[in-house]
């Protein structure tokens, strides 16, 4: 574009001195501008490529800043792709995140210059800060350039084993990505989501479901392993996480239990005729149902796992968990989410106009929830018109015949209202109160003649509609009200409402027989200037009265067919010519004139006054299909219950993983059973290679709760001390069972392990403890080479201690692990010490786990172990943790007080709680 | 899930553009365009929070006249899309100092590093202020060096001192709405409080901040021997550490630089003080024909308080043709708007146990009992300062660590949010 743009200019310049004699007044001064223009925008790009080029990290960052400002606003800076994609590789981190944002701004278009940084991230993908490794994977995957997708599936699948869960959670992001480039990868990328929801991270837990969302929403058997532990990770996983892992689990236990509504309860709860129900009789119910129904225990579970998530701060959150016991909890219990929803009414108004329309859908269907809550819902001044008519929605579904007589005096305000959509709304609900109530309806009718005499002419329109279904469903007493509305014909202009009377007096002809006429007279005359609608009930007027009293207005009605015939438009000319055909006995008219006046007049079923919110409750609550009453694209059915359960027996976990379980989740409480039990099934189990694999992530976290209690410092001090603890309570023969089962594993993988050893070794950072614990357990798998070698660096001194007090094979194998660190060391300048400044979370504000991944953010170099290589060394792992945590008794207790504390401040409190807990 | 995020100016500018899925390449420059056109055709606050567009969904909110959009394609939870954009406005007050079209387009590299963190492939990662702090690298470009709270006392203090300063505010906000019965009670009344805490500190220190010592939560605690400051419910900000919430009231917050707000509480029905103002209306005809109107308005404060801004609009019949008026006091002044047919009687100042009235002689023509109805509910909105309904008080603001004395301001304000009533 610079190019084009300087030689364009310079032929301007140049053809405006040719052309100056030419006479041409317009181009001499408009050349010059041109040029002018162009100019200073190639200088203002070639200053920026120059900028990118200087050996100056400033200036790069300033160039990199005015590139991305001008993506902001729009403009295009794709010419300069090539200046910027150099500085991919870029040491400064602030560089660097903006080369990545603008990569993945242009990468699409330019395709081949984008595989220049490829290498780049491939490099990045093994740095030893997490951080990098995961900001590369990220943007690696969000370059939509289809060459590169066999490169991302595998970085995926490295990512996804990868030992810190920040890295992973960024897989399970990368999946919908590759998913979207390339679904031919669909069947690889399940396997992935099939490994990564087994991982134990809450940091991961919500990705992963994301993902799973997206991929695969009907892959359900993938979830039966995992259920208990979701809902058990549930309350700690990061708030967004918690809203999809809730909406996946409704949809999941509408397929798997079986339903806490017994069946002739819901249809009473769905007739119209019994929301009078007294509470106690629903109680007795209750208890009926419970005789007959007990719930899954996964069922509870998931219901008293989510309860405390109505406390969130976050509304979505609350929002999930509120159609979660919509559609799952027995009608009983899902009461208390009622005031959960209205607290979220005192928030700004978009959440608010949200949680209205989900509150008036629900109101229709069960009116006891919300009934206590009558006063928030009443209609504030300074509400905008669709929160307000929301509101009065709810109003009027929630009228029964205790409150009608406050909702009444409440609407008569509202109908006084400058707001006159929401004054006519309020006429509406009026008029559903008085035909759902049967004993109010004459005050109703009442009131809304009053209105008739209103100034407002959009008031007095509404009124008149609303009056005329009334009086259809009250056929008793017209007389006075029909001839009060015929004055009222003369001044009303609304077309609705005319139509309405004039439909109201040939209706009830035969009561008003001197006016009815008359009022065909009137309209007669002003029929050329009517609507269509009313038009159409001239018409109809004419004919009823034809069939009525012909004596009087045979005339008249054959003037309005003539006038009917030739009008202009096609309804009118059509319903003339059936009327006439119909009323006007001819020789051609068959037996249908006849009965023309049992067509005409035959009782007609009074309309149904029903909320406009009735057709929602096919949609699932909380979703954007139910917001917009229409079905959005990727919404998910939920699916009715089950007849029969299915087999509850698919979510129970192997005994293996239940060990692992508990040792993960319960195992602080229960510290002498598990370890037992643990030992004794994986003796079971030893050449099951799944639980091997599952074992890595669980020794993954374990490390890092380590990391936690023990601060990262002295984590390999903590690990030895642990291990002579072992060694004294251990009996041999588990020792051994431990070595037996690692043997196993590790001979599986050795081949594997051999190939990877001098790569891993590289990234190994000197630090780190366990990563040369790692490795030293790769030589004990290929104890090909056990030359001893008895000296040994610093740094996995003492870790080696740890495992060499057990095993003495280990200490003669051990031998190699200093000359790798050797290797690593001559390597050291490829590895960047990027120090990323992390300043780590206060615990009592994040709940515990969370708190434990991020500090695993935080520890950044020092956690860089590969997974593939703790495999084998998961069991003694898993062994010298126990021992650990059975010392580590007191700290447990704090722990656990943290957690609760955690739990009551994910939102508001609103009652006391603290006493308790602390 | 979110396809793209954009701001807008209020002007229809777009500062920040981001394309998270890339599922509308060729038209993704012109949706903003669409959005914008079709969000001014529509009237002042009527905008609907959903809008769609050939198979998009608009999502916005509006702050300090800038509006944050996403669309989506899919079916998401709307409240997820709405949360996350209330997150986002709050996030960038944190970074980038108070909303402004000027401080946003300076910061749009922040912004950009922001939204890279928070949003994967359109799927929300986190909004945790803490989390993010640790990812960002980008400095803030402030557009002024320090605007400590807006407002006019601020010219007292001076400006030297402003590297070491907090500023909690107790603002207890107050929507009421308790329109007058037979009897005049109050028909629903509802307090709505923030403890909001700006600071300027440059350096992190643990800050202790004592409530009433009464301050109960919920019906049935009880508290100290003098009157319960009592609250329905309580909300806290999540850094807030409530170690000795229950022993002594004291929030300790290590709080950032700027804007937080750290406890948010709500009262219903039953506040401790009587309602600030009541108005006691006398509806009569004239032997002329006009409708007179007198109004006494009480003011329920304790006499060293004072309300400001006080503005009673009170609807009258349409045909109203002319005004003639009577006021108590030569401050005051009111006036008749001839396009919303209503009385705007404006006080600039009202001392508490103080009584206003006004005589109001309206020119009907045509009057009925009928347009009689058209006579108000009267809108009442007024500023109250050094006030709160609730009676919460903070006692002492302290920080610990060799901060030295740092200015310290706690103020009190009350305002009125629909404060009605009915005739």
């Amino acid at each position: 574009m610079s190019g084009s743009g300087l030689s364009y200019g310079e032929q301007g310049g140049e053809a405006a001195s040719e052309l100056a004699q030419e006479a041409v007044p317009a181009a001499t001064p408009s050349a010059p501008a041109a040029f002018g223009l162009f100019s200073s925008d190639i200088k203002k790009n070639e200053d920026l490529k120059q900028m990118l080029e200087s050996s100056k990290d400033s200036a790069k960052l300033d160039a990199m800043k005015r590139i991305v400002g001008m993506i902001a606003k729009g403009k295009n800076a794709s010419e300069l792709f090539p200046a910027v994609v150099k500085n991919v590789a870029s040491k400064n981190i602030e560089i660097k995140k903006l080369v990545y944002v603008y990569l993945m701004r242009y990468a699409e278009e330019q395709q081949d210059l984008a595989l220049l940084s490829i290498s780049t991230f491939q490099r990045a993908l093994k740095d030893p800060n997490q951080l990098i490794r995961a900001s590369a994977l990220r943007v690696l995957s969000s370059i939509r350039v289809p060459i590169i997708v066999p490169i991302m599936m595998l970085a995926i699948k490295e990512a996804s084993s990868d030992l810190s869960p920040y890295v992973r959670k960024n897989a399970a992001h990368a999946i919908q990505k590759l998913y979207s480039l390339d679904p031919e990868q669909k069947e690889m990328l399940i396997e992935v989501i099939e490994k990564l929801l087994k991982d134990k991270s809450t940091l991961v837990a919500g990705s992963v479901v994301m993902a799973f969302e997206e991929v695969c929403p009907d892959r359900i058997d993938l979830i039966h392993k995992n259920y208990r532990k979701l809902c058990n990770l549930l309350v700690d996983v990061e708030e967004w996480g918690q809203v999809v892992i809730i909406h996946m689990l409704t949809r999941y236990a509408r397929t798997q239990f079986v339903s806490p509504w017994k069946d002739d309860e819901v249809l009473e709860e769905y007739s119209e005729n019994n929301f009078y129900e007294s509470d106690e009789e629903q109680k007795e119910k209750d208890q009926k149902v419970k005789n007959t129904y007990t719930m899954d225990p996964d069922h509870r579970l998931l219901l008293r796992n989510t309860k405390p998530l109505l406390q969130s701060r976050n509304a979505a959150v609350v929002m999930a968990v509120a159609q979660l016991y919509w559609h799952l909890a027995p009608k009983s219990e899902a009461g208390i989410v009622s005031k959960s929803l209205v607290r979220l009414l005192h928030s700004n108004r978009e959440v608010q106009y949200i949680v209205l329309q989900n509150i008036a859908t629900m109101s229709i269907q069960r009116k006891g929830m919300f009934e206590p809550y009558l006063k928030s819902f009443y209609v504030r001044s300074t509400d905008p018109t669709m929160i307000k008519t929301l509101k009065l929605e709810i109003l009027t579904n929630l009228a029964n015949e205790a409150n009608i007589s406050t909702l009444l005096r409440e609407f008569q305000t509202y109908v006084k209202s400058q707001d006159k959509q929401f004054a006519a709304a309020t006429i509406q609900a009026i008029g559903r109160c008085a035909t759902n109530i049967t004993e109010v309806t004459d005050t109703c009718l009442n009131g809304l003649v009053c209105l008739l005499s209103n100034r407002d002419e959009i008031v007095v329109a509404e009124s008149v509609v609303v009056i005329k279904k009334l009086l259809q469903t009250q056929p008793a007493h017209h007389g006075e009200i029909i001839k009060h509305m015929a004055k009222l014909l003369d001044n009303i202009t609304v077309p609705v409402a005319r139509a309405s009377i004039l439909w109201l007096i040939g209706e009830y002809c035969e009561r008003v027989p001197k006016i009815a006429p008359d009022v065909l007279r009137k309209t007669a005359k002003t029929f050329t200037n009517e609507d269509d609608l009313v038009k159409l009930q001239i018409l109809n007027l004419g004919a009823k009265l034809y069939l009525t009293n012909s004596k009087q207005t045979k005339l008249l009605t054959q003037y309005v067919l003539n006038l009917g015939k030739y009008d202009q438009s096609y309804d009118i000319r059509d319903r003339t010519r059936f009327i006439r055909q119909l009323i006007v006995p001819n020789e051609k008219s068959g037996a249908l004139s006849k009965y023309a006046k049992k067509i005409f007049l035959a009782q007609k079923p009074a309309p149904l006054l029903e909320s406009p919110f009735k057709d929602r409750d096919h949609f699932q609550l909380g979703t954007l299909s139910h917001t917009l009453n229409s079905r959005a694209t990727g919404y998910l059915e939920l699916s009715d219950w089950p007849k029969v359960a299915p087999d509850p027996s698919v979510r129970n976990v192997d005994v293996a993983e239940l060990a692992k379980e508990w040792t993960g989740i319960l195992g602080k409480t229960k510290k002498e059973k598990p370890t037992e039990k643990f030992y004794s099934e994986s003796e079971e189990d030893e050449d099951e290679s799944s639980s091997t694999s599952a074992s890595e992530s669980e020794s993954g976290s374990e490390s890092e709760k380590e990391d936690k209690e023990e601060g990262s410092s002295d984590e390999s001090s903590g690990s030895s001390s642990s291990s002579e603890e072992s060694s004294d309570s251990e009996s041999d023969s588990k020792e051994s069972t431990v070595k037996k089962i690692s043997r196993a594993a590790a001979k599986s993988d050795s081949e594997d392990i051999k190939k990877k050893a001098k790569r891993i070794s590289g990234k190994r950072s000197p630090s780190n403890s366990s990563g040369t614990e790692s490795a030293s357990s790769e030589e004990n798998s290929s104890d090909s080479d056990a030359e001893s070698d008895s000296k040994s660096d610093s740094e996995s001194g003492k870790s080696r201690n740890a495992t060499s007090s057990k095993k003495e094979e280990k200490t003669v194998q051990d031998g190699k692990a200093p000359n790798k660190q050797d290797v690593f060391l001559l390597d050291l300048d490829d590895f960047c010490p990027v120090t990323t400044p992390v300043a780590v979370p206060t615990a009592a504000v994040l709940s515990p786990s969370l708190t434990a991944d991020l500090e695993g953010l935080s520890l950044s170099s020092s956690s860089v172990i590969d997974l593939k290589k703790q495999t084998m060394f998961s069991w003694l792992w898993v062994s010298l943790r126990m021992i650990l945590v059975s010392l580590l008794y007191f700290r447990i207790i704090i722990f656990e007080g943290k957690l609760k504390i955690a739990i009551t401040n994910v939102g508001c409190l609103r009652t006391p709680p603290f006493c308790q807990c602390l | 899930m979110l396809s793209q995020i954009f701001i807008l100016s209020s002007k229809g500018d777009r500062l920040i553009h981001k394309d998270f899925r890339g599922e509308t390449c060729g038209t993704s420059m012109d949706l903003a365009d669409t959005f914008y056109r079709r969000i001014t055709s529509l009237p002042g606050d009527q905008a609907p929070v959903f809008m769609a567009h050939e198979g998009q969904h608009f999502v916005h909110v509006r702050h300090a006249g800038l509006y944050f959009v996403a669309t989506t394609t899919a079916d998401a939870s709307p409240f997820t899309l709405v949360e996350f954009l209330n997150r986002l406005v709050t996030l960038l007050r944190d970074f980038c100092g108070p909303l402004s079209e000027k401080n946003v387009s300076l910061n749009f590299a922040l912004i950009y590093e922001l939204l890279d963190e928070m949003l994967d492939y359109g799927y929300v990662q986190t909004t945790a202020p803490e989390v993010l702090r640790n990812f960002m690298h980008t400095e803030p470009v402030a557009t002024k060096p320090f605007s400590l709270l807006d407002l006019g006392s601020i010219g007292l203090f001076g400006a030297e001192t402003q590297q070491s300063r907090v500023a909690p505010s107790s603002a207890a906000s107050r929507p009421v709405l308790p329109p007058r019965g037979e009897q005049g009670t109050p028909m629903k009344v509802d307090v709505q409080g923030e403890i909001r805490l700006k600071c300027y500190l440059p350096s992190c220190v643990e800050m202790r901040i004592g409530l009433t010592e009464e301050f109960c939560v919920g019906k049935s605690e009880l508290r100290g021997y003098g009157t319960a400051v009592r609250v329905d419910e309580c909300a806290f900000h999540s850094s807030i550490k409530l170690d000795e919430f229950e022993s002594g009231r004291v929030l300790k917050v290590t709080p950032s630089q700027g804007e937080l707000t750290l406890m948010q509480y709500q009262l219903a029905d039953d506040i401790p003080s009587p309602l600030p103002f009541r108005l006691f209306p006398t509806v009569d005809q004239d032997p002329t024909g006009r409708l007179r109107l007198y109004l006494k308005l009480r003011c329920d404060l304790p006499p060293k308080s004072q309300a400001l801004n006080v503005r009673l609009q009170l609807p009258v019949p349409k045909g109203v043709s002319s005004l003639a008026q009577e006021l108590s006091s030569p401050e005051q002044t009111a006036e008749l708007q001839p396009g919303t047919k209503s009385i705007h009687w404006d006080i600039p100042r009202c001392q508490g146990g103080s009584q206003l009235s006004a005589l109001f002689k309206l020119e009907v023509p045509g009057l009925s009992r009928a347009s009689l109805l058209e006579l108000g509910p009267a809108n009442l909105a007024f500023e109250l300062p050094a006030h709160t309904c609730s009676g919460l008080h903070v006692r002492f603001v302290r920080l610990l660590g060799p901060a030295g004395a740092p200015q310290r301001w706690v103020r009190y304000l009350t305002h009125s949010d629909s404060y009605v009533l009915r005739l």
